[in-house]
């Protein structure tokens, strides 16, 4: 009895030892911490700017303004979402194990969506950059392809979890196969994909505004332009135009998805 | 007329599903097939649309062999067969109305079943098919809002808006209450009356069986153990029957 206790306690601190130790280590390891003597300037900066925002930037007749930054921001991710929506439908179906028997296939399926989802939204503009030059066009197809990751998987997970009972009623009734999948699983999947489509969408507004920082088009170009200008002023409108147009497609988008399920 | 040569059924595991059963079931019979749980009843129904397929011997459906049939004569062979299932098999999200309409996919080409294009007529036939059983106000309601007993009657008017001769249950009362059952069977002896369709249903119940069936067939371990009337079908016979698979069991027990 007495020999069971001191094991548990000398267990229980060799732990505690162990944690301690790692802590102590990371810790060490840290850079010293420097405060740049400009900083509380810069942050003060951003905070008047966003407080006096640049109110003529939001609407200019004669071309680069607010507006149009951020509905080439929407597009992109508008783009992408459609893009990436149509290109995850045959892999979900074939990563799900209630569709496709064979296990091999299925495997392969959910290799290649993890593959996918190895990438950063970030890494893949880079990488689109290179392939067809800076601009909207990078932003749109490294959303598209970065989306299907995610989207496979989450609904390739949805469809395993849907009730097929129905699915042999209809081979009973002399459905062939399409006919099958598309009385049987088409409705029981659709409202779940949809539901998956509108939250990608909202991933890839917030995505697509910094997209633009590395030259994928998009608002976050003329931020870091005005950032690196320091038009504070400039700044602080088109951060609130992030704010506002990010958080009313999360409402518009939280509504359709509740009434989808 | 479905006819039964020698089937046999064994699963890959070794497994005996059905062992050389010889059956005739002719056009407008009330069957109901019995036995205890794992008894075959299962299998022996869905070997007969072939929802199963079987090891050995041959099933002709109004002459045609099911067995051979491939493709487009397969799928036209069970347009002829509805089937209602014990847990109802409907498309939970569709409406009522669009889950007797799937009865109708059987008819109409691929392309306009992927566009879900069906006749009017097919609507109206649909209608009268909830009407029969009584559930036609319930029409647009999702299926999955309905109670068991509901659900149940749209998968018999799905089979009905099939337009088969032949209609299997397995076990379509079987996660019934006892209320409900008495509806859902009333509905299939009506059907099986009014329009001459044959049934062919699994009970585990031999009290339900007597009362509905023209014909019963008592199963056991795979092979058929009784064929006769209802009146032959006394609880002196089945008691022996099931007497003599615990007195199996018990060997195989002591034997192991």
């Amino acid at each position: 009895m007495t020999k069971q206790r001191l094991y548990v306690y000398s267990r229980r601190l060799l732990i505690i030892a162990a944690v301690v130790l790692i802590y102590v280590w990371a810790i060490l390891g840290l850079p010293v911490i420097e405060i740049k003597e400009t900083s509380m300037e810069v942050m003060g900066s951003i905070f008047s700017g966003l407080l006096q925002p640049d109110l003529d930037y939001i609407y200019d007749p004669a071309g680069e303004d607010l507006l149009r930054g951020l509905l080439d921001t929407l597009a992109i991710a508008f783009l992408g979402t459609v893009i990436a929506g149509f290109l995850c439908i045959p892999f979900s179906f074939m990563a799900s194990s209630n569709i496709v028997k064979t296990r091999a296939i299925v495997g392969t399926n959910k290799f290649i969506l993890s593959f996918i989802r190895v990438f950063p939204d970030i890494v893949l503009a880079l990488l689109f950059i290179k392939a067809v030059g800076p601009g909207a066009f990078a932003g749109v197809l490294a959303l598209g392809i970065g989306a299907v990751g995610m989207l496979g998987k989450l609904i390739s997970e949805s469809i395993e979890g849907v009730d097929l009972s129905a699915r042999e009623a209809l081979i009973a009734t002399g459905g062939n196969p399409i006919k099958t999948f598309m009385f049987a699983i088409v409705p029981e999947v659709l409202p779940n994909f949809f539901s998956f489509i509108m939250y990608r969408l909202e991933v890839n507004v917030r995505a697509a505004t910094v997209l633009g920082v590395i030259g994928a088009g998009g608002i976050g170009t003329p931020l870091i332009f005005a950032l690196s200008v320091r038009d504070w002023e400039r700044v602080g409108i088109i951060l609130l135009g992030i704010i506002v147009m990010v958080t009313v497609i999360d409402i518009i988008s939280g509504k359709i998805r509740a009434r989808l399920t | 007329m479905i006819e039964l040569q020698g089937v046999s059924k064994t699963y890959p595991d070794g497994t005996v599903g059905l062992n050389n059963i010889n059956l005739t079931i002719d056009s407008g019979e009330f069957v109901v097939i019995v036995g205890l749980s794992g008894a075959g009843k299962s299998t022996l129904l869905r070997s007969m649309n072939r929802l199963i397929d079987i090891t050995e011997g041959d099933i002709l459906v109004n002459g045609a062999s099911i067995t051979k049939a491939k493709g487009q004569s397969l799928y036209d062979i069970r347009r002829n067969i509805g089937m209602i299932f014990q847990n109802f098999n409907l498309v939970r999200r569709s409406s009522v109305l669009r889950n007797v309409l799937s009865g109708r996919v059987g008819y109409h080409s691929t392309l306009r079943m992927i566009f879900g294009l069906f006749p009017k007529a097919d609507k109206q036939l649909a209608l009268e098919a909830l009407k029969r059983v009584h559930i036609e106000d319930k029409a647009y309601n999702r299926a999955d809002q309905l109670s068991g007993g509901q659900q149940q009657r749209v998968s018999i008017a799905r089979a009905l808006a099939q337009e088969a001769e032949i209609i299997l249950a397995d076990e379509p009362v079987a996660s019934l209450d006892p209320v409900t059952t008495t509806h859902v069977m009333d509905d299939l002896k009506r059907i099986n009356q009014d329009l001459g369709i044959t049934m062919v249903v699994n009970l585990h119940s031999i009290e339900l069986a007597r009362t509905y069936a023209t014909r019963i067939i008592g199963l056991d371990a795979g092979e058929v153990v009784f064929d006769g009337s209802p009146q032959d079908a006394t609880d002196d016979v089945f008691a022996h029957i099931y007497q003599r698979r615990q007195m199996t069991e018990e060997r195989v027990q002591s034997a192991t």
